[in-house]
């Protein structure tokens, strides 16, 4: 484990100059990803299909494609930030809403259990009764220093596993650099990412302009990966560090270009 | 005056410019967020007005509700359309319910499998969406905009949630003057979704009561019951009512109760424990005023 520095060190260029993601697995917990979307560029490390059959939780690691556009629209965001990262598919989103929670669970704790280092997940649950297992996962998570980076729900209703502290939680800014971060001093949401007017890839080859949280948290996450490839073995709170004295709003910061500092 | 001095002069004056300009956007924001929370209130209010209407008997039909849901939708977010889509019963797909600005019998009762155009995905994300060039990407347009009857240039799609479950998507369809939906029209959009699927739900409780009630006269026999008079006699009691304070208090209470229901189980039930107490201090009073019987 890196020793803790002083905040006048954390640039960019210190966290991360010169990383491109390398040797850092990634799962989008999503719709699935086009890994033939040119974005994409066939590169995927792995695929999970999770599903439910007759109350029995299934996994099915042939190729699979992108049943909505969502996950390879996440996928394909990452990569534009952390390009040799190791796409993992773990799709949760069927063509079904029954059972979709415990399938999503399932998910998640394949992802934890199999040595991703950063998850992506751009949706959440609001039925209660995910409430305890999905927390559990989320604190499992955090002990074994994987970045969940999840999606704020906007609607007023409380999502899970967005709103546990364990979580990297994003919601949208509208600035239109990619890799520029901001610090929220009022959780549950903790982190800002490019959320506002993105273009990214969709599937059958397609492309669209979209607005949402679902796609501010894949920026996040594509930067946590760029410095979990400069810097592994972060733990879950000092990426938290690095994100909020990075973050654009912050006070050392403040008066920087939009970009961020520039590098010492 | 010294060059020295004009100088600082000069760069005082540019500070407090650009003083003043970040000042002026902050109260143009503090403005925008004013009217914000304005229109959530007047919607909240207008809502919660229905929904403890409906609870009442009051004329408002379930399908006159829903209109008035997405047309206020509609109108709150300038948008030239929109779209209610509910969940049917198994859970797998959505059901076009009513519309606005759009055919109604193109799209109406049309379904649509979870996982099928932008709101079958905000369906199994749970996440709202917008998408600003629809129609830029033709296939993908069609795709998306799957089972609307053109296809339009912008859309923002919500969730609806009751309690914690989905019971429904609100589409809005192409912003006023070409425009995109903005992050702040899909906060705008959500907190409504909120207040509208509160009414959805409460309307759709009361649609079955008076269901029941009709089936419980059916079950009593022709005999008992003389119905025109019943009819006539329910008619004026309604009239009658609307006129009493007693029942108008109690519909105020039945409102402020009604709201205070919307934050959830936890929140209803510090309110009724805190009526409770009151009403129990008051039992105990030695004193108590006129010749209130307690109830039990």
């Amino acid at each position: 484990m890196e020793p803790v520095l002083p905040v006048e060190i954390i640039t960019p260029e210190w966290a991360w100059g010169g990383s491109s993601g390398a040797g850092v697995k990634v799962a989008v917990i999503d719709s699935g990803i086009d890994a033939d979307h040119p974005q994409i560029g066939g590169r995927i490390s792995g695929y999970i299909g999770v599903a439910e059959r007759d109350g029995v939780i299934v996994f099915d690691t042939d190729p699979h494609d992108d049943a909505y556009g969502h996950g390879t629209a996440c996928a394909g965001i990452i990569r534009s930030l952390a390009p040799d990262c190791e796409l993992y598919s773990v799709r949760v989103l069927g063509p079904m809403l029954m059972g979709r929670g415990s399938v999503f669970a399932a998910g998640l704790r394949w992802a934890i259990e199999n040595g991703m280092d950063v998850c992506n997940m751009s949706l959440g649950t609001t039925k209660r009764e995910f409430f305890a297992v999905l927390h559990e996962l989320a604190d499992l998570a955090y002990f074994r220093n994987v970045m969940l980076v999840t999606a704020a729900n906007n609607a007023p209703v409380p999502s899970f596993p967005s709103v546990y502290a364990s979580v990297i939680s994003v919601a949208s800014h509208d600035r239109k650099d990619e890799d520029l971060v901001y610090y929220n001093p009022e959780p549950p949401v903790e982190f800002g990412g490019l959320g506002i007017d993105v273009r990214v890839p969709w599937r059958n080859k397609g492309w669209l302009t979209v607005t949402g949280n679902s796609f501010a948290a894949p920026h996040v996450a594509g930067v946590v990966a760029r410095i979990l490839g400069k810097h592994p073995g972060l733990t879950v709170f000092q990426m938290k560090s690095v994100l909020s004295a990075l973050a654009a709003n912050t006070a050392r910061t403040e008066s920087a270009p939009p970009s961020g500092p520039s590098a010492d | 005056m010294s060059d020295e001095t004009g100088g600082d002069v000069l760069k005082a004056l540019a500070n407090a410019e650009a003083r003043v300009a970040r000042q002026e956007e902050e109260i143009e924001a503090l403005r925008a967020e004013l009217a914000d929370q304005r229109i959530a209130k007047d919607v909240r209010e207008a809502l919660t007005a229905a929904a403890a209407a409906g609870t009442l008997g009051s004329p408002v039909t379930h399908s006159q509700l829903l209109r008035m849901i997405i047309e206020t939708a509609a109108d709150v977010i300038d948008a030239e359309s929109a779209v209610l889509l509910l969940l049917d019963e198994e859970g797998d797909e959505l059901v076009f319910d009513v519309t606005f600005g759009v055919e109604d019998e193109e799209v109406r009762g049309v379904r649509l499998p979870i996982g099928h155009g932008i709101a079958g995905l905000v369906a199994a994300s749970g996440q709202p969406i917008a998408v600003s060039d629809a129609a830029g990407d033709s296939r993908v347009a069609r795709e998306i905009a799957e089972s609307l009857p053109y296809v339009p240039q912008s859309i923002l799609c919500v969730p609806l949630f009751y309690n914690d479950r989905l019971i429904g998507v609100l589409e809005v369809i192409d912003k006023e003057g070409g425009r995109s939906f903005t992050s702040r029209d899909i906060e705008t959009l959500g907190a409504f979704a909120r207040q509208a699927a509160v009414a959805i739900r409460q309307s759709r409780t009361h649609q079955n009561l008076a269901a029941l009630m009709g089936e419980i006269m059916e079950s009593l026999g022709d005999e008992s019951l003389d119905r025109p008079t019943m009819r006539i006699e329910a008619t004026d009691f309604a009239a009658r009512i609307e006129e009493d304070s007693a029942y108008r208090q109690s519909r105020e209470l039945m409102e402020l109760v009604h709201e205070v229901s919307q934050y959830g189980e936890d929140e209803l039930s510090a309110c009724r424990s805190l009526v409770e107490s009151f009403a129990e201090y008051l039992r105990t009073r030695t004193h108590p005023r006129g010749d209130i019987e307690p109830v039990r």
